[in-house]
Formats: C-alpha cells, sequence, structure tokens
C-alpha cells in the first residue's frame, strides 16, 4: 500500500531535480503536482490504516515511518506553497523517497495492546512526528543556508547562489521550523510521561513501561534532542547565534532526532517495543 | 508587399553619427507618420534608442522605399545623405524578419542580452498603432518578435547575471537579505558607482540611505540625487553600528574602516549579517574585515570578475538564442505563406461552390419528386465530395515552401480553374 506514494514521491523527486538542475519553471510546477498527487494517494493509504486499526497507525515502526513522511511532506509543500520556493525540494525528496522506502518493503502489522488505547498514545505520538518533520525542514533549511553561505563568503558564486533562496529566507524559515519543532517535541515528551504514569496504573507489569527512564536508550536520545533544539531556540535570542551556527545545529539536532527514530527504534530501545 | 527595414546602429555608425540620426528626442510618432505618408510605403514603425535607429516599413517597391527613407533622413535630421550612407544597412523579407527578432530577443545589443531592448521596440510598436501607421506586415511581425523575445528569456540564460558593478553589488545585497524593503544603507565617499549603486537600491526599497563625504556639499548632491540623508564625517562610525549595507567609495589612502573601528561600532548587532562593498582603490576597509562571520566584504576586484563571468555565461547562450530566432523565422515565415495562400484557397472553393449549386440547380427537375430528407441527403453528399477534392490541395498550397513556388503555383491554380474570371467585386472583398 506504501508502494503507490514512493512511485508517486519519486517522479517529483525526479522532476525536482531537473527543476534545480535547468530552472525550468513548467518541470517545478510539474514535481510540485507529482509531490501534491503522491501526498493525497499517501493520505488514503494512511486514512484506510486508521480505518483498520481505529487509529492513526504508528505503533509499528514501519507505520509510524510511513506517518512521518506523509508530515513531513505536507509540511514541505506547506513551507514551499507558502513561499512559492521550490529549490528546496532537491534536498526534501531523497529523504522523502528513501524514508518511505522502509514501509513500502517491509509493510509489517499494527501491534494493538489495550496500553496503546489511550488518548494520550495517539498525541504523543503524533506531537513527536510533528516535531520530526518541523526538524526535518530545518536540517534540509541548515545544509541550504550553509551551501548558500560558502558561496558567498568565498565569493564564489557558482551553482547554488543562484539556484537557491537568499541567506535570511533560509535562515528565517530554519528558525520558524526549529520554534514550531521545539514546541511539539517538549509536549509530546511531557505527554508520554503523563501517559506512562497513567498506564502503569493500568498495567504495572508492562516490561515496556517498567523500562521507561533515561536509561533506556530511545528516552536518553530524546533528552538529547530536545537538549540540542532547547539551546538553539535559546542561543538564538540571547547569545545570537543566527546563520551557519544556527544551521549547523538544526542539522545536528536532526541527525539525533533521525538516529532515535530509525536505528535505536528499530534496534536498541527496550522501551517502546510495541510489536 | 514587401517588409523593408532600413537604419544604423551600434555594429554599423560610431557614436556621433548615431546620435545625429537619433529620433528619441523627437516626436517619434509624428516621424512614423511622415513616413507612412510616403508614396512607395504605406506602414512604418521607427525603433530608436541610444544604440540604434532603425525604420521598419511595408513597401512595393522596397528599391524606391530605400531612395525616399534616405531622402527622409536627411531631411529630418539635417544631416547630408553622403554622411551616413556608407554607415546604413538596409534588409529585405526573411533577413528583415530575423534581424527584428534578434533585436528584440537581445542578440543585437551593446550588451547582449539586456533586458530593456524588449519593452522598447514593444514602445516603438505602440506608438506606430497610435498613429494608425501599421497594418498586416508590420503589426504580424512586431507581434511575433515579442513572443521571440519572451520565448528567448525563458528558455536561455541570456539575460541571466548582472553585467555591470552596481547591479552585481544589489544582486549580492538580494541574495544575503532577500528582500531590501527596510534595509538600512551607510554610503561613504560620493562617487559615480556609488551613486548607480545607491539608485538600484533605492529602487528595490531600502530603507533610510545615510551618505557620508569628506566634502560635504557632496555628501548633500548624492543624498539629493538618491533620496538620502547626508550626516558630517565624523558621524561615519556612528552610522556603521546601525547599517545592513555599507559602500564605500573614498580616495583616502589608508583603510578608513578598521576592524577594531566595526566591532566598537557594531556592539550588540555582530550577529546580524553586514554587506560591505568597497569599490575604492586603495581599499577602503580593512580585508581583515571579511574574516568577521556575518560580514561579507566585496571590493571592486571581486564585482569585477562576477560581471565577467556573467558576461561569459551570457555568450555561451547566443548559439542557443540564436537557433530559437532561426526557428522562429522560420515558422514566422512559413505562417506568413500560409496567410498569402488564403485568397487563391478562398476563391478555389467559392468556384466550386458554386459548381456545386448550379449543377444542384439543373438537376432541379429531376430531384423535384424526392423527400425534403433525401434532396437534404443530397445536398450534404455533394457538399462534403467537394470538402474532400479541395482538402488536399488546401492544405498543399498553404505549405509551399518559399515566395517563388508559391507565386507559380497560384498562377497555376488560377489558370487551371479559371479564378481571375470568378474575381467579381463581391468575391474579392470577401478574400
Amino acid at each position: 500500500m506504501n508502494t503507490l506514494p514512493l512511485l508517486l514521491y519519486a517522479a517529483a523527486g525526479v522532476a525536482y531535480a531537473i527543476h534545480f538542475a535547468r530552472r525550468d519553471a513548467a518541470v517545478g510546477r510539474t514535481a510540485t503536482t507529482l509531490l501534491l498527487f503522491g501526498a493525497l494517494v499517501h493520505t488514503f493509504v494512511i486514512g484506510m490504516q486508521t480505518m483498520e486499526v481505529r487509529h492513526v497507525p504508528f505503533a509499528n515502526p514501519s507505520r509510524a515511518v510511513s506517518t512521518f513522511v506523509w508530515l513531513f511532506t505536507l509540511s514541505y509543500l506547506y513551507l514551499e506553497l507558502t513561499t512559492d520556493e521550490r529549490a528546496m525540494g532537491v534536498f526534501i525528496l531523497p529523504l522523502i523517497v528513501g524514508l518511505q522506502t522502509i514501509p513500502a518493503l517491509y509493510p509489517g502489522m499494527e501491534y494493538q495492546d489495550a496500553v496503546l488505547d489511550s488518548p494520550w498514545f495517539w498525541v504523543h505520538v503524533s506531537s513527536l512526528l510533528f516535531a520530526y518533520a518541523s526538524f526535518g525542514l530545518s536540517g534540509i533549511l541548515g545544509l541550504t543556508y550553509v551551501l548558500q553561505f560558502k558561496e558567498i563568503k568565498k565569493k564564489h558564486l557558482g551553482y547554488f547562489y543562484t539556484r537557491l533562496p537568499s541567506l535570511q529566507v533560509l535562515d528565517v524559515m530554519n528558525s520558524r521550523a526549529v520554534a514550531v519543532g521545539w514546541v511539539f517535541l517538549t509536549f509530546g515528551v511531557i505527554v508520554g510521561g503523563v501517559w506512562t504514569a497513567q498506564a502503569r496504573g493500568i498495567d504495572p507489569t508492562d516490561p515496556n513501561l517498567q523500562a521507561m527512564s533515561l536509561d533506556d536508550p530511545k528516552i536518553f536520545v530524546a533528552m538529547l534532542t530536545w537538549g540540542v533544539y532547547s539551546f538553539s531556540v535559546v542561543a538564538r535570542r540571547t547569545l545570537g547565534w543566527s546563520g551557519r551556527r544556527a544551521a549547523w545545529l538544526s542539522a545536528l539536532g536532526f541527525a539525533f532526532a533521525m538516529l532515535n527514530f530509525l536505528a535505536i527504534n528499530y534496534f536498541v530501545t527496550t522501551s517502546h517495543t510495541f510489536y | 508587399m514587401h517588409l523593408f527595414l532600413l537604419g544604423v546602429s551600434h555594429r554599423t555608425a560610431p557614436v556621433d553619427l548615431r546620435e545625429r540620426l537619433d529620433f528619441s528626442s523627437g516626436d517619434l510618432s509624428a516621424a512614423a507618420e511622415a513616413i507612412a505618408g510616403r508614396p512607395s510605403m504605406s506602414e512604418s514603425v521607427v525603433l530608436s534608442t541610444c544604440n540604434r535607429s532603425e525604420i521598419y516599413v511595408a513597401s512595393s517597391d522596397p528599391a524606391q522605399a530605400r531612395e525616399e527613407l534616405v531622402t527622409f533622413l536627411s531631411d529630418y535630421h539635417h544631416v547630408p545623405a553622403q554622411a551616413f550612407q556608407p554607415h546604413l544597412f538596409a534588409l529585405e523579407n526573411s533577413a528583415a524578419v530575423a534581424h527584428l527578432f534578434r533585436v528584440a530577443a537581445g542578440l543585437d545589443s551593446l550588451v547582449v542580452g539586456e533586458p530593456q531592448i524588449l519593452g522598447q521596440v514593444k514602445d516603438a510598436y505602440q506608438t506606430a498603432a497610435g498613429k494608425r501607421c501599421v497594418g498586416p506586415v508590420l503589426s504580424n511581425a512586431f507581434r511575433w518578435s515579442f513572443g521571440v523575445g519572451k520565448r528567448v528569456r525563458t528558455e536561455t540564460a541570456l539575460g541571466e547575471g548582472a553585467v555591470s558593478v552596481s547591479f552585481a553589488a544589489v544582486a549580492l545585497a538580494r541574495k544575503i537579505f532577500g528582500r531590501l524593503t527596510g534595509r538600512r544603507v551607510l554610503v561613504v565617499g560620493a562617487g559615480e558607482i556609488s551613486s548607480l549603486t545607491a539608485q538600484h537600491l533605492r529602487a528595490q526599497g531600502v530603507g533610510d540611505i545615510v551618505i557620508t563625504s569628506r566634502t560635504q556639499t557632496h555628501a548633500e548632491a548624492l543624498a539629493t540625487e538618491v533620496g538620502g540623508l547626508a550626516v558630517p564625517w565624523e558621524g561615519m562610525i556612528n552610522a556603521l553600528g546601525s547599517a545592513d549595507i555599507v559602500l564605500t567609495a573614498t580616495g583616502s589612502q589608508r583603510p578608513i574602516i578598521t576592524r577594531a573601528q566595526l566591532r566598537a561600532a557594531q556592539g550588540h548587532r555582530r550577529s546580524t549579517p553586514l554587506f560591505i562593498i568597497d569599490v575604492a582603490v586603495p581599499r577602503d576597509v580593512d580585508p581583515a574585515i571579511g574574516e568577521i562571520e556575518q560580514v561579507f566584504l566585496y571590493n571592486i576586484d571581486d564585482l569585477k570578475s562576477i560581471v565577467e563571468e556573467n558576461l561569459s555565461r551570457r555568450a555561451a547562450e547566443v548559439e542557443r538564442a540564436e537557433s530559437i530566432v532561426n526557428d522562429e523565422v522560420t515558422k514566422f515565415m512559413a505562417w506568413q505563406r500560409s496567410r498569402s495562400a488564403v485568397p487563391t484557397v478562398v476563391a478555389l472553393r467559392q468556384r466550386f461552390e458554386a459548381i456545386r449549386r448550379s449543377e444542384l440547380q439543373r438537376l432541379e427537375g429531376k430531384l423535384g419528386g424526392l423527400s425534403p430528407e433525401a434532396r437534404a441527403r443530397v445536398d450534404e453528399v455533394t457538399r462534403l465530395i467537394v470538402e474532400k477534392l479541395l482538402l488536399e490541395p488546401t492544405e498543399q498550397l498553404k505549405a509551399l515552401p518559399d515566395e517563388e513556388t508559391q507565386a507559380a503555383y497560384t498562377e497555376a491554380v488560377n489558370r487551371l480553374f479559371r479564378l481571375q474570371d470568378e474575381h467579381n467585386p463581391e468575391s474579392s472583398k470577401q478574400t
């Protein structure tokens, strides 16, 4: 079911790449149309899975990745349509296509557990996924900021100079994406804590719940990620850490987030194994 | 009817002669009107910019038109004909069309790909059209040329990249700050480049432009010119602290802005981007300032090398632009021929239709017994036969490869079907 959106995303990715290289407006519009269409089909897939398991599908890591990709695509589309800047697409789409390959290859079954039958679970995961989507955007914005900065600072106005938006626009968009992501991350973590306390009351023997502490790599890295972004938000306002420093911070933060979301989620965690 | 073009341009005539033949100072529409009123010419457009004076006309006799235009130019500008005759260039039909398309595309400009020329071509056409000096020949060619100009602009990078130091500086500012609305500009030293750059920045909607110079009157003069504010020389460091874009162009032998001064002036604004354009030689700004994280320092050589790079990038696009122009000339000429085949096609159709009607009339007695449905069917069938018979010849006539062949075919068709006899006043009105 996740293959059709994958194919549409891949086609959009190719179109974004051609648009970036040739700066052809018509190809750019085609790219956006393909991506919109992919997002629409993906919405349908997520909707079907939601009806099937009666909550948004993310208790299984593959499905969570699919839902993340969906949110990420929607966030990017929002950014593109509100700023009319298509140059970022060529950086975003490889991430979307790469991640969507996971659910397309390993569909996975949705795990159902009484512990998960709680609105807290839904709020916890969806706000974290949305935070990650924002961080994904900010990471890419940071990366492109660094590319553009290098060319202007070193006075080698070349490939990226003509294609990427201005430094100011990239910096402001990055700052907003980090701020939005930070709010959702903070909220998601707090909700996670509240939900754990409640769930322990329902089923104190659940091994997942017993493992919920900072000793668990997933929770530890999540707190580390939160630390990086909190620092980024504070440093921008008090120390004037904008521009390249902020860009690197957002790239670092997103690396932590992805490490947690993919590697640790699949292989290491002891607390979030609802499958 | 021929499209004929006579003119001078930066390629054929020196600047002093171009100045003497320039129409733009006078009344362009009156000139166009005067030309179109001459006996051998029925339409005219006068295109006059600082790099060219060109007269496009529709004429049945180009040789005659040339003579009349030379006389006109001589009389109008009070310049003896022999002074400009050797510098004139004259083109006809497809060559004239090709020239017009190249001009509209910016290929014939002094700075290849400059954007103003397309607007100037449009203005020239509109001025002539306003005086009813254009007919089918020129209006088709000019309207087509607007599309060619647009196509070259969108499909090639011929017009891309700044090709002057001041525009390169503004383009850089836009890549650093995005929209320049509200940005504060400090100009140190009033010179030609600072004046031009300040004007371009003003056009981008920057906020305050503060100008300072060792000679206060220079600062004030530039301030009036660009709508800025002149401050005394002593206020420079203070103004530096609040500026986003700094432009320096003094004749000072030593740097006037050092790293320590900038640090002190910026204070808490250190983390906001600062774009410094130093066009002075020797340099006004200590090069070490360029190492500060959020400072982008460009000197005159940096800007010149950007301009050169852009120029060579434009030169690389010329070939693609030329092939677009050639393609459009071919399309336009084919379209013209297909249009000029229209009167023959119409005459041919009328002839066939007349035969069909007269035959139906002749058979009226025999068809009288048929039911209305059957009669309608007969009418339809005969009409379809005529349509089918004419379909192929019509297409062939419209697709003939050149004008001579077309003339020969038209003549042959006219003779074969005795179309000339059919040309009664009514049918010629319809064509």
